[in-house]
């Protein structure tokens, strides 16, 4: 495969100019499984296969995706990668160039204790079947369980006209589940997800009775939840809340792509952007966390990457392009879905990072509130526009855990948020994910529990 | 890699089904994949890239003994792909559980024609002409005003074909073309940066207006500089297509696919005959339609696609099956089995979901509304109920309407309330028509909707 993949890019750099040339392979196998009230809709397998060449030359680049490992259909893919490449250099005014990195020759092995691709389908049936049943028999009032598996394994491998040579090992367990409730007329949805890099053996912690117990328990309880008043309060939000906050309100400015692009934090480095408590990484290197890995999609290696110290920005993630514009190194968040896309920026696990009160302190001094555990869904603008949906949420009521409420939002201007920031838990805890950018990333994200002093909440009332 | 044949496609998924059912397959389907896609890329007001995806695949569906498998691949070079594939979609049918209600695969039944989905010009375009496609937006939308920034976008065109055969003796083709070209633009002004506006063109045949995409774009950014804050009320608003396909497709559209239904997550549960939206509004999943976006001959399991109606002046009539769903109540599918490619296995979807068009203009439509709020584009559509259709969203950003005329913008304007009961107080939808994915709908006049400003 080496050989193969470096005579390819010295057709690009050798015959047709090209400044960077880069090969990425890709050999992986998937499994899948759709459960529904415990019916298997399908057992699916999967083969992936394909290389994508980049190439840049005259500072435009090409691309080219192609489901085949042949060396032929491989150089002619090349030879259309640089065509094209000319063609988009017509009139460009900015010619890219990309930040220099360290030239790397490594193999990475994955050794899990139960890998995915050495488990028996019975045995995934199995789970989704005990995950199902835990939550249909918490309660008759769940209509409906989906559950959705998908594992991959296989090999990476990647070349670069610099000399880079990467092959690296592959592993991904994920599950997502959702329950649906409902009585006289009012419906409730909850859903759970689990990713892991370690190995099937995630379920051996989230255990399908505890995933199913938590999956039904929320679905249920939002069937006697009432709506919440829509209106300006302070909130406690849930590491799992923070995590998605964290993620789609700031992660997502802090891409170097995205700032570049009009965001808020093109200039912004070294600046006050909110209270002393915020701190945020962005870390690639936790051990079988979702969003970890070694080297990312441009044979730059993962790292922990400080955003924000103190309130203050540190740092922005990079990939060879931004990075040589901002004058800062590649962070190694370049990453494809797959050998049909390109690399682009994107987070590993983002998280705040933990301080010193407790959860109890955090709520005792909220008069009228709300504590929101769970998201449903989140999503921000370049502006700094942030919403997150809320799918697990109560009252909080003279310093007190109160009733549920259901259906509820949280809205606001990231910055002018980060600034009401004014507790941060001693907790920790980080969430699986997958994370949506015109191609689909896995990641993690998290955080403590942290007291916000007033954000727009979206009710029906 | 050229393109395949039509014959060559079918043939390669004839002999997977004959494979499998030679190999201890009791029924067989197998579908196959033939994509190319070129796209132009522009990045913070310039085109960096020329891009290209060739992608081929064949899925395989199985019974044995009323028991599920699939498996795909896409190493079609590999003289074993055929061979290995079916074998591990028996072996995982094998190793999976039965399921009582499986009723087998759809039978063979008629096509309809299908007219404007394949364009030759759109196959034979080059690089150059996509690049000159995507020139034509960015400068019509850096002309407009100068405070424009273009940070995406681009052109694109995409060919694709598949062939599916099955063991009742369905054989199905589909080829058909896609051009677009897109834009997402910003307006800067001093310290003010305005949300991301987003305009875009999507059409079967070569005509895409890239000039109008790109002043659009350019547009509504510029007017979305100006901002005032608005009051906490209910209010009228004017919902355009782009909002609706946010709102519409994790509540409304979710309600009428029998699957959801039949799982009782659907509040359309038992429901047909039944009075759910205004009497403005009647919409047909129209598979047929010319030129749709989602039209086809045949849907992702080889039933013949149709147009269906599914609610008429307000009234339920139907809901939308695959052959599952369809078999499950003695039904015929209403060629609603969609599929992500040679990857997936069906499931039921929408093809042009399309609400019938009014015949007001747009702009006496704003003078009807007199006062409210236009909305393009909405944040968290996705984390509405899907079952209950109760959403909270951000409107980024919300232009007042005041006498029929635009006066200003407005920021962080969250919008809530049921998708089911705004369906209820639609009164007016105006005669201005356009296809947005599964969508195709005309802007929609609402009343009574609640609006928290900041």
């Amino acid at each position: 495969m080496k050989d193969i993949l470096t005579r390819i890019n010295n057709i690009a750099t050798q015959k047709f100019g090209a400044e960077y040339s880069e090969a990425r392979a890709q050999d992986l196998a998937k499994t899948m499984l759709t459960m529904k009230e415990g019916r298997v809709e399908a057992a699916k397998q999967g083969i992936e296969n394909g290389v994508a060449l980049r190439v840049l030359v005259n500072g435009a680049w090409g691309f080219a995706s192609i489901g085949s490992l042949d060396e032929e259909v491989l150089a002619d893919a090349t030879s259309d990668a640089c065509r094209m490449a000319k063609a988009a250099g017509l009139r460009l005014k900015a010619p890219i160039k990309l930040a220099k990195v360290k030239v790397v020759e490594d193999r990475v092995h994955i050794k899990a204790s139960k890998n995915p691709s050495e488990v028996a389908m019975e045995e995934k049936i199995k789970t989704a079947a005990e995950i199902n049943r835990s939550t249909l028999c918490y309660d008759k009032r769940i209509k409906s369980c989906t559950i959705d598996y998908l594992d991959v394994t296989g090999t990476s491998y990647f070349a670069s006209s610099e000399g880079t040579w990467i092959e690296q090992d592959k592993l991904y367990v994920w599950a997502r589940m959702a329950a649906t409730a409902s009585q006289k007329g009012i419906f409730a949805s909850s859903r759970e997800e689990i990713g892991s890099t370690a190995g099937f053996e995630v379920f051996d912690t989230e255990t399908p009775v505890t995933v199913g117990t938590k999956l039904a328990k929320r679905a249920v309880e939002q069937l006697e939840a009432k709506t919440p008043k829509g209106g300006t309060f302070p909130v406690v939000l849930g590491p799992n809340v923070v995590g998605v906050f964290v993620h789609e309100a700031f992660g997502h400015l802090a891409e170097a792509d995205l700032a570049l692009a009009g965001g808020l934090l093109a200039t912004s480095l070294g600046k006050k952007i909110g209270s002393d408590a915020v701190t945020f990484y962005d870390d690639g290197t936790l051990v079988g966390a979702f969003g970890s890995f070694k080297y990312d999609d441009e044979g730059v290696k993962t790292q922990k990457t400080l955003l924000v110290e103190d309130g203050v920005v540190k740092g922005l993630m990079q990939n060879r392009e931004t990075a040589q514009k901002f004058n800062a190194e590649p962070t190694g968040n370049a990453r494809a879905e797959d050998f049909r896309v390109e690399p682009i920026i994107r987070m590993r696990n983002t998280f705040m990072a933990p301080r010193d009160h407790t959860f109890e302190e955090l709520v005792e001094d909220v008069k009228s509130g709300y504590y929101f555990k769970s998201f449903r869904g989140g999503q921000a603008n370049l502006d700094g526009t942030f919403q997150v949906g809320i799918q697990e949420g109560y009252e909080i009521v003279n310093g007190e855990i109160g009733d549920p409420v259901r259906n509820a939002s949280i809205s606001g201007n990231t910055l002018e948020t980060l600034f009401k920031i004014d507790a941060v838990g001693r907790d920790f805890e980080l969430s699986p994910g997958r994370c949506g950018k015109g191609q689909t990333a896995f990641v993690c994200d998290g955080g403590p529990h942290i007291r916000v002093k007033e954000v727009i909440v979206g009710g029906s009332a | 890699m050229a393109a395949l044949e039509k014959e060559q496609l079918l043939n390669v998924a004839q002999k997977a089904v004959e494979t499998a059912l030679a190999r201890g397959a009791a029924e067989a389907e197998a579908y196959v994949y033939d994509g190319k896609a070129t796209s132009i890329g522009i990045e913070r007001g310039q085109i960096t890239k020329n891009s290209k995806i060739v992608d081929r695949g064949l899925g395989v569906r199985v019974a044995v003994n009323k028991a599920i498998g699939f498996a795909y691949t896409n190493a079609m070079d590999r003289k074993t792909a055929l061979e290995v594939t079916v074998l591990k979609a028996i072996g995982t049918a094998r190793t999976s559980r039965p399921d009582p209600e499986w009723r087998g695969f759809p039978g063979k039944k008629p096509y309809s024609q299908v007219e404007d989905t394949f364009d030759r010009r759109i196959m034979e375009l080059r690089s150059e002409d996509l690049v000159n496609t995507a020139s034509v937006m960015l400068e019509n939308a850096m002309e407009a005003d100068k405070k424009v920034l273009a940070i995406e976008g681009g052109a694109g065109a995409a060919y694709q074909s598949v062939a599916l055969a099955n063991s009742n003796g369905v054989a199905a083709f589909d080829s058909g073309t896609i051009i677009e070209c897109s834009l997402a633009t910003v307006a800067k002004e001093g310290n003010t940066v305005t949300p991301v506006c987003f305009e875009f063109s999507s059409e079967r045949s070569y005509k895409v207006d890239a000039s109008w995409v790109g002043k659009e774009a350019a547009r509504l950014a510029v007017s979305a500089l100006k901002t005032k804050r608005i009051e906490t009320k209910n209010t009228k608003l004017i919902l355009t297509q782009f909002a609706l396909q946010e709102l519409l497709h994790y509540t409304l559209v979710n309600a009428v696919e029998a699957d959801s239904v039949q799982r009782n997550q659907s509040p359309f549960k038992d429901k047909i005959g039944n009075k759910v939206a205004s009497d403005a509004i009647t919409i047909h999943d129209d598979g047929l339609l010319k030129g749709g976006l989602r039209t086809a001959v045949s849907d992702g399991e080889g039933s013949p696609r149709q147009k269906t109606l599914v609610i008429e002046k307000g009234v339920l009539r139907n809901y939308i099956y695959d052959n599952y769903s369809a078999k499950k109540e003695d039904k015929e599918s209403t060629g609603n089995a969609s599929r992500a490619g040679y990857l997936s296995t069906p499931s039921v979807e929408p093809t042009n979901f399309r609400i019938m068009p009014g015949n007001i203009a747009p702009d006496q439509l704003m003078s009807e509304m007199d006062e409210g709020l236009i909305i393009y584009y909405l944040q968290g559509a996705h984390s509405s109920n899907p079952v209950s259709g109760e959403f909270s969203v951000v409107a980024t950003p919300a232009w007042k309407v005041e006498k029929g005329e635009i006066r200003h913008c407005s920021r962080g304007v969250m919008l809530a309330g049921n998708i089911f009961e705004v369906l209820r107080n639609v009164q007016l939808a105006a005669d201005n028509e356009r296809k947005i994915g599964e969508l195709v709908s005309p802007w929609l006049l609402v009343e009574n909707v609640r609006v928290i400003g900041k």
